[in-house]
Parts: C-alpha cells; structure tokens; sequence
C-alpha cells in the first residue's frame, strides 16, 4: 500500500498538503486518511512493546519477544476476557536450550486448553505448557507454594503483576512436592543431568521456602553449588556428578525435609 | 541386559509406587485443591511407569510369574510404608486396604499380570 509523508503548508483560505504528481496509487479524486506521523510512531512503539513487564528479566532476545507477542494475540483471540498471561520457564533464559513455553493464562473463564495449545504451536511451531488458574488460585498459590514462587521469580506479563503475598506454610502441599523429588534415591543412574537438576531444583526449593529465604532461581542455585559442593550448576545439568558423594547428601537432605514436614502435619493435626 | 532390565524394574516399581500413593492420598482428603494436585502426580507417575513398560519384554504378554511376584511384593511395601509414615504423622482417612487392589489394577492396565 503507497504511503507518503508530506507537510502541511499554509495556504490563504485553507492548508494544503502537496504530494509528488510522479506516484504509485493515490489517485486524483481518491479518498485518503490523513494522519498524524508522531502519532503513528508512536503506536507502532506501543504494539512493538505491547506493553509488557519483565520481571528479573536482565536481558532476552528480540526473536523471544516476538514470539510472545504471537502468543498472546493467539491468546487475546481465543478469549473473551482474561485476566493476565504470564510466560515463565527455561525459555526466559539466554540462549535457546529450552524445551517448551510455560504460559500462565490467569482467566475465570473456562478454557479449552488443547485446543489454545493447538493453536499456538501452529503458529509459533514450538511446544507449549499452558496452566489456566484463576487470580485467587495464584495468589494463594505464591503464598503457600514454593514451585510458584520459584516458577514467578522469573517472568514476563501481559499486565502487572503485584508480588506482595504473606507466606504461609501449608506442610501437606509441600509433602506432596517432595514426593516428587523421591526417584533421584532409585534411578540415578538412568536420569539425564537435566532430570537431575530438576529434581534437586524441587527439593531445595522447598528448603529455601521452610527457611523462609527467597526461592528464585538465582537463591536454587547458589544454594544447589553450596550444599552439594559444585563448581557449576552446570556440572549437574551436564551430568558430571559424583554419584555416591551426591546420593549421600541428597538422601540426608530429603530425610531431612521430609522429618520437617511429617513433624509438622502431626503438630497440626493435633492442635486440631 | 539382564542388569538393564533389572534398572527398569526398580524404576517401574518407583514409579507405580508413586502413582498408587497419590491415588490413595487423592481419595484421603476433601480439599479440591490437593485433590488436584494428587491426581495430576498420580498421571504423570503412571505416564512415566507407562514409558518404562514399554521398553520392557514380552510387550505384549504378561511378565514372568516370578517377576510378577517380585514387582507386587516391592510395590506393596513402598507403598505401605510411605502411606504408614504419613498415618503416624496425622493424615486421616488413609485407606491401606486399597493397596493391593491399586496395584493389581495398576499392573493390569501395564500389561504385566492379568
């Protein structure tokens, strides 16, 4: 479509605007829009951005961005309202090693998940983990759940995103999270360092919540590095873990936890 | 090979194991939000158990009724002493009498024993 930019002169009884004879389109007698060039400008910005909020996010690639703005018109087109959509996971980090798109789609509305996930991974070509929650559920849910802390700590949103939530324990959740970390004692050997990383991940996430300490993934690792005493996170994700030393305190960490957490469901029960 | 197929037992028991104590703990409590949370581990064990048969022979018939035998008998134990430790520690409503028809099911619908 011809576009021209042109100024607008003043003239005697009225302005006018002159554009070349020599052109493609704008025929003599044709209708047009005229419109404000800052004004345009400005909003191809706005739709660039689309207005997002990053959260401990240092840096990302532009192509990422792109694709979550493919994700969120899919989104915004499949729904008739929503509260917010949250982007998390290993696709937040540099580089491109990951493996699905996390997205967090904050709506009362019920939602065809299949079909939405269908959808994006048509237009986007990359696999996709969609989790439907409502306002309330999340928000509960940081209170009272270390994988959604952990899960938050790192995001991108469609809109705002208020942090401020008390923590409040609740011992069967966590002990139904640390179950998951249970198979690390039994199939160590048959894990890829990936699997491994995120089995330990869940467990000190849990730690770092009972310790009352932030649980990010910056907090994870570092405590991950300390405890199992690596040079690297990455010497785990890569697999080059020294198998008996690392069972050893892996299973002391998970007795440990796992003491706190029964002690706990029993005290509670018996103030009840 | 025989090793191998001894790591895939060990983690087809973990696993079924994982999955029977989820269901269990699932029917012991009433809170929508952790019968949820159950169920969804539950699958996700089962799914994995799900992976680990199908790398295991015969594929399409039973297993070995000493297998048979050898899967059942660890399953019941891990799953009895997991949900034990959480009745000494106040969880209400387990049912232990379930155990072993979970597991039979369980080991149906993976094709290991009729």
């Amino acid at each position: 479509m011809e576009e021209i930019i042109a100024r607008i002169s003043r003239g005697s009884k009225m302005d006018q605007i002159y554009i070349p004879k020599n052109r493609m389109g704008l025929e003599n007698g044709e209708f047009v829009i005229i419109k404000s060039l800052s004004e345009q400008i400005k909003e191809k910005k706005s739709i660039g951005k689309a207005n997002l909020y990053f959260y401990r996010i240092k840096k990302i690639e532009p192509i990422k961005i792109k694709i979550f703005n493919e994700i969120f018109s899919v989104i915004e087109n499949n729904m008739n309202s929503y509260d917010n959509i949250i982007i998390t996971g290993s696709v937040l980090e540099m580089g491109f090693r990951f493996n699905d798109i996390d997205i967090i789609i904050l709506s009362e509305e019920k939602i065809k998940e299949n079909i939405l996930k269908e959808k994006i991974e048509s237009k986007t070509g990359i696999i996709t983990h969609i989790i439907c929650l409502s306002e309330k559920a999340l928000r509960r849910g940081l209170g009272t759940d270390p994988l959604y802390q952990s899960m938050l700590s790192k995001c991108i949103s469609k809109k705002r995103i208020i942090f401020k939530l008390k923590r409040k324990i609740e011992y069967k959740t966590l002990d139904l999270h640390l179950l998951k970390s249970e198979p690390m004692a039994y199939s160590f050997d048959i894990l890829s360092g990936e699997q491994k990383y995120h089995l330990t991940r869940n467990l000190m996430s849990i730690k770092l919540f009972l310790e009352n300490k932030k649980v990010n993934n910056e907090s994870i690792n570092r405590e991950i590095i300390r405890l199992f005493k690596l040079n690297d996170i990455n010497d785990m994700k890569n697999n080059l873990l020294e198998k008996k030393k690392f069972l050893l305190k892996y299973r002391d960490l998970y007795k440990q936890l796992s003491d706190i957490i029964l002690k706990n469901i029993k005290n509670g029960s018996k103030q009840k | 090979m025989v090793q191998n197929r001894n790591k895939l037992i060990i983690l087809l028991v973990g696993n079924i194991s994982n999955s029977i104590i989820h269901i269990i703990l699932e029917q012991s409590v009433n809170k929508p939000e952790l019968t949820d949370k159950y169920r969804k581990e539950s699958i996700s064990s089962f799914e994995i158990a799900k992976k680990y048969r199908e790398k295991m022979n015969p594929l399409a018939e039973f297993f070995p009724q000493n297998d048979i035998e050898y899967i059942k008998k660890r399953i019941i134990i891990k799953v009895t002493a997991e949900l034990r430790r959480r009745i000494a520690s106040g969880y209400k409503n387990i049912n232990l009498s379930l155990v072993e028809r979970e597991v039979n099911r369980a080991m149906k619908i993976l094709k290991i024993s009729s």
